[in-house]
């Protein structure tokens, strides 16, 4: 009778992994949700228990708390001046795309989410958002901390939905270089600095240069912050990240629906009437 | 003291190991270790300071000291383990399963191949659990030791075999080891503090055989 019950046991194992091999998607949905029943439901005693394990551990902090003041109150009075600057420069841009006729992506806005849970093992990377399906968010957006990008949605539940960091092994962002405009591919492995693949021209990248996604392929939005060229000592080109891991909670999820395509010929172009002789490649595009 | 055997124990005991399950998932889960383990990023060149000083500035302002060092260990699969050597009537195999599966599907790992090999391990261990009760710790740590290592490489092959990458060699050498560590600790918390102890011979099993 035990035999018995411990290979249908077995088998149900086999069969839930031989599942997942076979039908990814369906058994990662069932995943999902399982994980919206559960955690939500921690999340009253996980958020005290966070909050001081993590007062625990910037009790190091404090002690450097004088030094660290008053560095930061000389960076504020730096960042005075950069930011009458960056007023002056927003006026000017302010005037220049008024003069071109420029329209931005007005559809681009964002959900702020709470940090819930993390992937609970050193061999994924990812985190849990409080947000889910309820508040409209969609497989594939971009979530930022507010300085650079964080990683990409992948799982929604009905609350909860899960982000991909940049870092975690499975995940690959379309990425262009500035200011060569090499496009590349970022995939994590795992590490906090993941390498560029796929990258056309390694000798026009100078460190230092700054990795923008591209938003190649559908939802993803284009222009996100992700962070700047470096090296490892194998010579390996790798991406300093902007976003702060250290400590992630509040995440911004990009909403975005796809940026257009200009998929006809000029006859587009035409038929509104104005038939501006432009080369189609310098056409502008809305984004 | 309640009677070792009574169903009322079991099912106590039985439950206490579900619970002990959503403990350890629970501290498992707790956001606050958000970044990869800090000794295997690769040290980058040229340093941040010479190309963007003021960037490097404000990150180390904005450092809080918290680079992530440690792998924990796998201590369900510990106690797992120990439970099934001292006291076979209290995880019963439809409960390991059970609480295995769900570690899959919230840890994030592919679903049901390592609760399969886990739950193996511990049924052999159960099986064996009559000789390792005789012999000494060291016999039992060895054996638990071993299954662990067969566990790692099992689920390396298979996944490697169906086209899944694996996970990453350091990491699982390491967390391997740190659970290995762990196993006297769990034996001891399991032996004093859950008073999951081994049968001595003058006990009956519920049935009332020997």
């Amino acid at each position: 009778m035990r035999r018995l019950l411990l290979a249908v046991i077995s088998l149900i194992l086999l069969g839930v992994f031989l599942l997942w091999r076979i039908d990814s998607p369906r058994v990662e949905r069932f995943r999902a949700q399982i994980t919206d029943r559960i955690v939500p439901n921690m999340e009253w005693a996980m958020a005290p228990v966070t909050g001081t394990v993590n007062l625990f551990r910037d009790f190091q902090s404090y002690q450097r708390l004088t030094v660290q003041n008053q560095e930061l109150r000389s960076e504020l009075r730096k960042m005075q001046t950069w930011k009458e600057a960056a007023l002056q420069l927003e006026q000017e841009n302010a005037r220049l795309l008024d003069l071109n006729k420029v329209r931005l992506d007005p559809r681009l806005t964002y959900i702020t989410g709470v940090v819930l849970a993390d992937s609970g093992s050193p061999f994924r990377q990812s985190v849990l958002l409080n947000v889910g399906a309820r508040d409209g968010i969609v497989d594939g957006w971009a979530t930022v901390d507010g300085i650079g990008l964080v990683g990409r949605i992948s799982g929604v539940g009905k609350n909860t939905a899960r982000v991909i960091l940049v870092t975690d092994t499975s995940s690959r962002i379309p990425a262009v270089i500035q200011p060569s405009g090499q496009r590349a591919i970022i995939a994590g492995d795992n590490s906090a600095a993941p390498p560029v693949d796929f990258l056309e021209n390694p000798d026009l990248v100078r460190p230092g240069d700054r990795v923008i996604s591209s938003g190649d392929g559908g939802v993803f939005p284009a222009g996100v912050l992700i962070g700047q060229i470096a090296a490892d000592p194998g010579g390996r080109l790798r991406v300093r990240l902007a976003a702060d891991f250290e400590r992630l909670e509040f995440l911004r999820v990009l909403r975005h629906h796809g940026s257009e395509q200009v998929s006809q010929d000029a006859s587009v172009i035409l038929e509104e009437g104005t038939a501006p002789i432009i080369p189609l490649a310098s056409a502008p595009v809305s984004e | 003291m309640m009677d070792e055997l009574s169903p009322l124990r079991l099912w106590t005991m039985r439950a206490a190991f579900l619970v002990l399950t959503v403990v350890l998932l629970f501290f498992h889960l707790l956001p606050i270790e958000t970044q990869p383990v800090a000794f295997l990023a690769p040290e980058l060149t040229p340093p941040l300071v010479s190309i963007d000083p003021a960037e490097a500035r404000l990150r180390s302002l904005l450092d809080q000291g918290s680079d992530r060092f440690w792998v924990a260990p796998d201590l369900l699969i510990a106690f797992a383990f120990a439970w099934s050597v001292r006291k076979p009537d209290y995880v019963p195999a439809l409960l390991l399963a059970t609480a295995f599966l769900l570690n899959d599907f919230l840890l994030q790992r592919p679903p049901g191949l390592w609760a399969l090999l886990a739950l193996i391990a511990c049924e052999n261990l159960k099986l064996r659990g009559r000789t390792l009760r005789d012999s000494t710790f060291g016999a039992e740590w060895l054996a638990a030791s071993a299954w662990l290592v067969v566990i790692m490489l099992a689920n390396r092959i298979v996944l490697t075999l169906l086209m899944v990458p694996p996970p990453q060699w350091t990491l699982s050498l390491i967390e391997l080891g740190v659970t290995a560590l762990f196993y006297p600790v769990v034996v001891f918390v399991t032996h004093t503090l859950m008073g999951v102890r081994k049968s001595t011979p003058g006990d009956l099993d519920r049935l009332g055989g020997r």
